[in-house]
């Protein structure tokens, strides 16, 4: 028989950096969910994304087990990485202004198709140039359509 | 760790939020929760500077509205509904570790872990593969350092099987307290709970050297293990994966590989330095 679920917790975390303070520890320690377990997990699973922001959602049970599901960076995060990789790190406290090439968004928007509500790469892509511009980065290269 | 949660009202929701938490993620923030109007941030307190605060202030995102406001978070035991009620685990026929509230088993070790948000109570495959290879040891007037104790667990397993001297190492202060009180709880008396990083290893020498925490650590620490391991000593590392094993073997090679041990995915590696 399918276990019973006492209910969803999103949480966007940086890659290895759970720990049980919070907002882990408030958000799964009040459903009586072993939080050292998921953090143990989490940080196992995403060691490979140190420093990057990995958005999680964790099924909790009634029985006070959960599972949970690791999806890619949001394509913000992804764009702000991809700009800074090309221009290097400049003040790291400072809102950055960069470049992407159209190859990149590209990248980006295949990537997150699935999130996105997309039917087409094209209409990933303009969305993701979108998310681009209001972060001030400026889009390089040929527009592909 | 003590916490600071700034939070954010955003307009529009989207795709302000993941504006917002893209930017914030450059900073010093290291997680967040979306709310109906916004998203918390969340820092460690002695990350959040006046430096930060600039940079928050300076943040403007094209076309999106932000307000923020800031409190610390309580520093309490978030984990203290399922310490509260947790099933004893028992290792093979081996060792019991149990909550004060629970019953010893009669005939195996008894070990007393009031967890207290803290890593190791057997719960963990990890914990429980140390716990399972230390039996197989030879610990008695042994010099034993146990990195990354978490409960104090399995330094105080080393010291209930003979171990003359166990030095429990933690960088976490919870962890560090909460050793202190599990060693109380199990009248250990020939175990130093540290609170640090690896240099207070140096000028220690181990007869047996556990490690149970995550590979990225294990990698950064790696040298100074073994600087601190006798030779021929075993080395008993955990806290990953099975696929993690060959970057762990070139990182610990000043050790030759002995036993690769899993359960439920997590790894066990016992190594023995040349």
């Amino acid at each position: 028989m399918a276990k019973e679920v006492a209910g969803f917790v999103k949480l966007q975390i940086k890659g290895g950096a759970a720990n049980p303070a919070p907002p882990v520890g408030p958000a799964l320690g009040s459903k009586g969910v072993n939080i050292m377990e998921f953090c143990k997990q989490f940080n196992a699973r995403t060691q490979d994304k140190a420093g990057k922001v990995c958005p999680v959602l964790i099924t909790v049970y009634k029985d006070k087990s959960f599972e949970f599901v690791i999806k890619t960076a949001p394509a913000a995060v992804q764009l702000l990485d991809a700009a800074k990789a090309k221009q290097g790190a400049a003040e790291p406290n400072r809102q950055k202004v960069g470049s992407v090439t159209w190859e990149q968004v590209k990248a980006i928007a295949e990537d997150k198709m699935p999130d996105l509500n997309c039917f087409t790469v094209e209409s990933a892509m303009k969305m993701v140039a979108g998310t681009a511009r209001s972060l001030g980065i400026q889009v390089t290269g040929e527009r592909p359509f | 760790m003590q916490y600071t949660v700034y939070t954010f009202e955003v307009s529009p929701l989207i795709p302000g939020n993941d504006l917002v938490i893209a930017s914030l993620s450059e900073l010093a923030f290291d997680s967040f929760q979306e709310t109906e109007s916004g998203v918390e941030a969340y820092v460690p307190t002695q990350f959040d500077t006046d430096e930060l605060q600039n940079a928050l202030l300076e943040l403007t995102i094209e076309d999106v509205i932000i307000h923020f406001s800031k409190k610390e978070m309580e520093d309490i035991n978030w984990n203290a509904e399922w310490e509260s009620q947790f099933d004893p685990i028992d290792v093979d026929n081996l060792c019991r570790v149990r909550a004060p509230f629970h019953e010893a088993k009669e005939g195996v070790l008894d070990l007393i872990i009031e967890p207290k948000m803290s890593f190791g109570t057997g719960h963990h495959a990890t914990t429980y593969l140390v716990l399972q290879k230390m039996f197989e040891l030879d610990l008695k007037d042994k010099e034993v350092i146990d990195m990354g104790s978490g409960t104090a667990v399995l330094a105080i397993a080393a010291e209930k099987l003979g171990a003359k001297k166990v030095w429990a190492i933690d960088i976490d202060e919870w962890a560090y307290e909460n050793a202190i009180e599990n060693l109380e709880r199990n009248s250990c008396t020939r175990i130093e709970a540290l609170l640090g990083v690896e240099d207070l290893l140096e000028g220690k020498m181990a007869d047996v050297f556990i490690a149970n925490i995550n590979r990225n650590i294990l990698l950064a620490q790696a040298k100074h293990y073994e600087n601190a391991t006798k030779s021929g000593a075993p080395l008993l590392l955990s806290g990953f994966y099975e696929n993690d094993v060959p970057a762990l073997l070139e990182a610990f090679s000043a050790f030759e590989w002995k036993e690769t041990r899993v359960r439920d995915e997590w790894t066990m590696l016992f190594l023995l330095r040349k």
